[in-house]
């Protein structure tokens, strides 16, 4: 059995790299999928624009979501996520720098999985994603395919 | 000219005797006409003590009128102009006379009466008869394109104030004969139920003139039929910048522009035919001041038939509150606008300043780690200090949003126990910090009306703070208490901590101001400021007790705890 794709919604190169970096500290094998904006996030989930030659019709284990994202925020494509029935259970952990009251409401209200606020620390991010792997890819059944 | 007066005089007085209140006008209108001024009648009381006004005339009837609210009214003859000029002989010619010159005893209304028409001199003679004094003819000049009194008026006031004196005396005793035939037995109480509800007339009248002429909103009263004022007081006066001697006769078309008159005497017509109370929250007013905006309410006045005879009027001044109120509108919504800009510039600093900290940290130990064959030991220092100062850097961002969150949450009072809360960061402490072994205590009335997040967040700062410096003490001790000082409520958290030097005690409040090294004791210096600001939304105060190896005491009053 194959692992399963985590989707990064990622617009900053630094935050990707160093996201990547503390998955693969955390020992976790899964390919790593990275979209930069919202729009791509929707594109790739739901297979156009962009994304509409995508051969795979696999749903991602996780979706790792940042909130300030270029043309469509964190919080629409979650929205447009839990809209679908497709991707409607798909597991979305917020992975964001706010902590502000709001958007943790927000997040919730629209389904969110989880919320993380990426620390400064990168020790404790890499803590962090060792235990959101840990939960997400490995102790959490996932939905049949 | 003047003596043919005199003669027409002499007969209408004759023909008065029999009707009373006619012969008191016939006098006033003749010497008003024989002297061309205004005269007016006072009679006294059989003590000799009060005087009372029983007539007045002059060609303007607009005089006429604004002597109205004095006739009937008992006044101390002492009070009155001659009784100030003088009283000995109750006689007084001044032909040039200036109203300053009079002393502050004078009756107030009839102050006011001699200010309004303007009169610049007088003759008063007393009428006697048979040795009686019975009242005071007064002649008044105003009109001062006319010559000056001189000895020939005062010969025929004179002669007046004799004939007068005769008519009086005599239709006194015509009117003494009929009332004794009309019912002897019952004359004496008849008279006395009348002095009576006269004295009470008069004073409700004296009661009601003081009240109009004092209160600080216009009154005005106008006659049902054409609107024309019949009265108006002193703060209409000075609210229009119009003397009551111009209102009195006319009406609203004589001083406004025609749309608002119009609009003035549709409510006045409304107020009428409803005879019901109209209340106009605001209209628009022109003035010698400019304009100005009125609350106004129109009452009916209604006869024993249940017709309307009067209006009253009573307007407010409300232009400056409504020039207040808007200045408020304004206020608020720039202050709306301003924090919804904070909450922008926050939320941004939340995000954006946090993503290149993350950077320098995650990169300097990216270096640390897989670069470290290549970097020695200072190199690898360095690498150290940048995390350092990234995540020192993170803490001061993440601290300066609290601060700023405190700022713009909104205060909610409820009932919360600074005791219940207490206990609990004290057990998140124990729990951060097992070692530690802190004696701590909550004693007093604890509980009271705050807003239990930020007030959280205050207890937080000041149990980390005493949690923090009591950290060498042997036994470390941290006792928050409430006590009642001066009808005040004021709580205190005392530790046995290192303390600090009361010289700063000054600059613990601020943001950024620290007592103690990082190395010594870390912070970002944030903390106290933060309190400080909880307890101001509170309305209360916040002080520091301390001295250096002696702990500290925080001190803090939450304002009123009934407020929202």
């Amino acid at each position: 059995m194959t692992d399963r794709v985590i989707l990064l919604v990622e617009d900053n190169r630094d935050d990707e790299e160093l996201t990547l970096r503390a998955l693969a500290k955390s020992k976790i094998t899964n390919p790593v999928v990275v979209v930069r904006d919202g729009v791509e996030a929707l594109d790739w989930m739901f297979r156009r624009g962009t994304h509409a030659n995508r051969a795979d019709h696999e749903v991602p284990q996780v979706v790792l979501l940042d909130l300030k994202l270029p043309k469509i925020d964190g919080l629409e494509v979650l929205r447009e996520l839990r809209a679908n029935e497709a991707t409607k259970l798909v597991p979305v952990v917020i992975l964001t720098s706010s902590v502000e009251e709001q958007d943790l409401v927000r997040g919730y209200g629209l389904g969110a999985n989880s919320y993380i606020r990426k620390p400064v620390d990168f020790t404790q991010f890499v803590e962090a994603v060792r235990q959101l792997g840990l939960y997400w890819l490995v102790l959490n059944e996932p939905i049949p395919r | 000219m003047a003596l043919t007066e005199v003669s027409i005089a002499a007969s209408a007085f004759s023909e008065s005797t029999t009707d009373y209140d006619e012969l008191l006008k016939a006098i006033t209108r003749s010497c008003a006409r024989a002297l061309k001024a205004t005269c007016t009648l006072g009679l006294f009381d059989e003590t000799g003590v009060m005087i009372t006004p029983v007539a007045a005339f002059d060609a303007d009837p607009r005089v006429v009128e604004v002597f109205a609210p004095m006739l009937h009214r008992p006044r101390r003859y002492d009070e009155s102009l001659v009784g100030q000029l003088s009283p000995a002989t109750g006689n007084a010619f001044l032909p040039a006379f200036d109203l300053t010159t009079l002393g502050p005893r004078i009756a107030p209304d009839t102050f006011r009466f001699l200010s309004d028409i303007g009169v610049s001199g007088f003759i008063t003679i007393t009428m006697r008869v048979r040795g009686e004094n019975l009242g005071i003819l007064s002649v008044l000049q105003h009109d001062r394109s006319r010559p000056p009194l001189d000895e020939f008026d005062r010969e025929i006031a004179n002669h007046l104030a004799n004939l007068a004196g005769f008519a009086l005396a005599n239709a006194r005793l015509f009117r003494r004969a009929q009332q004794e035939l009309a019912g002897r037995l019952s004359a004496e109480q008849v008279s006395e139920q009348l002095r009576e509800s006269e004295s009470r007339a008069v004073e409700a009248n004296l009661f009601l003139d003081a009240v109009l002429e004092n209160i600080p909103a216009m009154v005005f009263v106008k006659e049902a039929a054409q609107l024309s004022f019949v009265r108006f007081n002193r703060a209409g006066e000075e609210l229009l910048g119009i003397p009551r001697m111009e209102m009195i006769g006319k009406t609203d078309f004589d001083f406004f522009p025609t749309s608002e008159a119009e609009f003035f005497v549709a409510k006045d017509r409304e107020t009428l035919r409803n005879r019901h109370m109209v209340d106009i929250p605001e209209e628009p007013i022109q003035t010698a001041s400019g304009e100005r905006w009125l609350h106004t309410r129109k009452v009916p006045v209604v006869d024993d038939r249940g017709e309307p005879r009067y209006l009253v009027g009573i307007s407010h001044d409300i232009t400056d509150l409504k020039r207040d109120m808007a200045a408020l509108e304004r206020a608020r919504d720039h202050a709306e606008r301003a924090n919804a800009e904070l909450e922008a510039f926050s939320y941004s600093v939340a995000h954006d300043l946090r993503t290149p900290l993350r950077a320098i940290d995650g990169f300097s130990q990216a270096l640390l780690e897989d670069f470290a064959d290549r970097l020695d030991e200072t190199g690898q220092g360095y690498l150290t200090r940048v995390r350092g100062a990234a995540q020192r850097m993170a803490m001061l961002i993440d601290d300066l949003l609290k601060l700023s969150r405190v700022t713009r949450a909104q205060l909610n009072r409820q009932t919360v126990d600074l005791g219940d809360l207490f206990r609990a960061i004290v057990t998140a402490l124990q729990r951060d910090a097992p070692a530690r072994e802190v004696e701590v205590a909550a004693t007093g009335d604890l509980v009271t009306r705050a807003d239990p997040k930020l007030l959280s967040i205050a207890l937080d700062n000041l149990l980390g703070n005493a949690w923090k410096f009591t950290a060498r003490a042997p036994v470390a001790r941290i006792a928050l208490s409430a006590e009642d000082r001066d009808g005040e409520r004021v709580y205190c958290l005392a530790d046995n901590g290192v303390g600090f030097d009361m010289a700063y005690s000054h600059k613990l409040f601020g943001v950024f101001n620290r007592l103690h090294t990082d190395q010594d004791f870390p912070g970002t210096g944030v903390g106290l400021a933060t309190v400080h600001r909880i307890i101001s939304r509170h309305g209360g105060r916040v002080w520091a007790l301390g001295e250096v190896g002696k702990g500290a005491k925080f001190c803090f009053t939450l304002g009123d705890t009934r407020g929202p």
